[in-house]
């Protein structure tokens, strides 16, 4: 319930907000959003305390679909555990398999075969084609336009399918594995691909024109939320959120691990040229509209140059790295996304750690949210674009 | 067992210059919250006290050669042969982005230094350092919860991921299973 703080608005107009009027009186509520709202992507609850249909503070409340992975990762062997590492972002598996699998090759010193990076560079531009894809139709269905989101439901059924035939699963994959991938790909797989990459490149501008050059969809996300450049940082907001408020860093061009400086891409920054301002949600939307193209890119770039060979290292059955420890950080579809792995000699992990990139970025609507109207709330936690298995992992 | 890359010779091993910088600055600064530093391998770090770590996060945050803006994750490990907990802070620079000559001189090819403290188990207070990096927030409760380290000089640390009456911090390598919660009965993994 409400304390019942004598708070009015007389005075006190905020702009574009016609409902409180001068004369009306109004009072502090504290009420929840979720932990089951359609507006938090998942399990999120988030306890507002607003004035009116104002944010004045909100505390959010995470840890609903906590399943404990860095226990379990003590618990069993590395290969064993893999597949834990699929549900942290269950929209990136492909993604999070990567990396984890970067981290346990890192520990040992296992070297991985040409193909099965260039394979590894393919699944997890594809997956983040497919993870931007949903971020955009989903916005929309945040903001209310229904439209988007079916439309891009079109072409990301036809990339599942294409993972389906390599893995075997449509969300989990648990294809990349420790020092290749579970099978190679066959030549009808890339045709199938390249046509693939064509329908995206194809369909992209159908969705700008319905969100990107929208007014109504500008309207909502113009200069809304800004999150600016010293607040990210501060806060560790990674991803295309922190390149929206202007930073130039990717850590695929900056840091790159696996063979990413073989490709040439480019890294968008906001603010975007279309409309808003740095760090608000229109760049950020159009930010992930921008990368999806880079993405197509890469991909392409990694089918021309891939060689032939095998795909899968000598790994002994019972791996067993010797004492060290190793951070593995790598570009996420939502950020960086990092592996902090210790290692005592024995067939499995004596301390993992990782560091979803959704974690810091939601932490940051504590600070930025204040003053928000209610409505713009859900467009600002829609525009960070979090997965919630990934903040409780 | 395989090892290759460790097996490369008997040359010295490169070090890692973003690590070396960072010491050498501290020890200018701050000699006394200096214990230990690894400079080469795949995992450089600077060991500090307890005491001296506010000191040294406030450097690296802000001299002009270092602009470490960023706390990218806190762990905790818990070390009962020794007695002993790590809290291990990997930080990470947006303000200053590598050139490429760090790149193939590095073995670990990635420009964060790490900071490692090491504090008693049975008294495990570290100071914050939140209010050096917003972002520490958050990793610090969850430390706090998984791991059960008391970062001091804070607001309220509560636990995030745990319901606040879970017993003990499960990461704790002697954290037993509970038998139920709440009346629901808990299958130990041994047993499942």
């Amino acid at each position: 319930m409400s304390p019942r703080a004598e708070s009015t608005s007389t005075g006190e107009v905020h702009e574009g907000q016609p409902l409180v009027g001068r004369d009306l009186r109004t009072e502090e509520l504290v009420f929840n959003m979720g932990p089951q709202h359609p507006a938090t992507h998942g399990v999120l609850r988030v306890v507002i305390k607003s004035d009116g249909e104002v944010v004045r503070s909100l505390e959010p409340h995470i840890g609903n679909l906590h399943r404990s992975s860095e226990k379990i990762g003590e618990e069993l062997p590395y290969y064993q555990w893999l597949p834990y590492v699929d549900r942290w972002d269950y929209l990136a598996a492909m993604n999070n398999e990567h990396v984890a699998c970067m981290a346990i090759e890192r520990l040992g010193g296992l070297e991985v075969p040409e193909r099965a990076e260039y394979i590894r560079i393919i699944v997890a531009e594809v997956q983040r084609i497919l993870s931007h894809l949903m971020a955009i139709g989903v916005y929309g269905l945040d903001l209310g336009a229904f439209t988007p989101f079916l439309h891009q439901f079109r072409e990301r059924e036809r990339g599942l399918d294409l993972l389906d035939h390599i893995a075997g699963a449509r969300l989990l994959y648990h294809y990349v594995r420790i020092g290749g991938v579970k099978r190679d790909v066959s030549k009808e797989w890339i045709d199938e691909l390249e046509v693939f990459l064509d329908a995206v490149e194809k369909r992209l501008p159908d969705y700008n024109t319905l969100l990107l050059h929208n007014h109504i969809f500008q309207e909502r996300t113009c200069g809304i939320g800004v999150i600016d450049r010293e607040v990210a940082v501060r806060w560790g907001v990674t991803g295309p959120a922190l390149r929206a408020a202007g930073v130039s860093w990717d850590t695929r061009r900056d840091a790159p691990y696996s063979i990413y400086d073989r490709f040439e891409f480019d890294v968008p920054v906001g603010p975007s040229p279309i409309a808003g301002v740095a760090g608000d949600c229109f760049a950020r939307h159009w930010l992930r509209v921008r990368e999806v193209t880079e993405s197509v890119k890469i991909v392409r770039q990694a089918l021309g140059q891939m060689p032939e060979g095998p795909v899968m290292a000598r790994v002994p059955k019972s791996y067993k790295p010797p004492v060290g420890e190793v951070y593995v950080r790598g570009e996420n579809p939502r950020g960086e996304l990092a592996t902090y792995m210790v290692s005592e000699g024995k067939d499995r992990a004596y301390r993992i750690r990782c560091r979803g990139p959704s974690f810091s970025n939601i932490a940051v609507i504590t600070e930025v949210s204040e003053g928000l109207l209610l409505g713009d709330l859900v467009a600002m936690i829609g525009s960070l674009d979090i997965v919630l298995g990934e903040v409780d992992r | 067992m395989t090892n290759e890359s460790d097996s490369q010779g008997s040359e010295a091993p490169p070090e890692d210059p973003v690590t070396l910088r960072a010491l050498a600055l501290l020890r200018k600064a701050h000699p006394d919250a200096v214990v230990d530093a690894v400079t080469t391998g795949r995992h450089p770090y600077i060991e500090v006290t307890a005491d001296g770590l506010c000191d040294a996060c406030l450097l690296l945050r802000d001299h002009d050669e270092l602009l470490y803006d960023c706390c990218h994750l806190v762990t905790g490990v818990d070390r009962p042969d020794d007695q002993q907990i790590e809290v291990v802070y990997h930080l990470v620079s947006y303000a200053r982005l590598p050139d490429d000559e760090y790149r193939k001189r590095a073995e670990k090819n990635d420009p964060w230094v790490a900071l490692k403290v090491r504090v008693p188990r049975d008294k495990p207070e570290v100071p914050t350092v939140s209010n050096v990096w917003t972002g520490a927030d958050w990793h610090e409760r969850e430390t706090y919860d998984l791991v059960g380290v008391i970062f001091t000089g804070r607001e309220e640390l509560r636990r995030i991921l745990l319901p606040e009456d879970w017993p003990g911090h499960p990461l704790r390598k002697d954290w037993e299973f509970p038998v139920e919660y709440h009346g629901v009965p808990i299958v130990p993994p041994e047993a499942q």
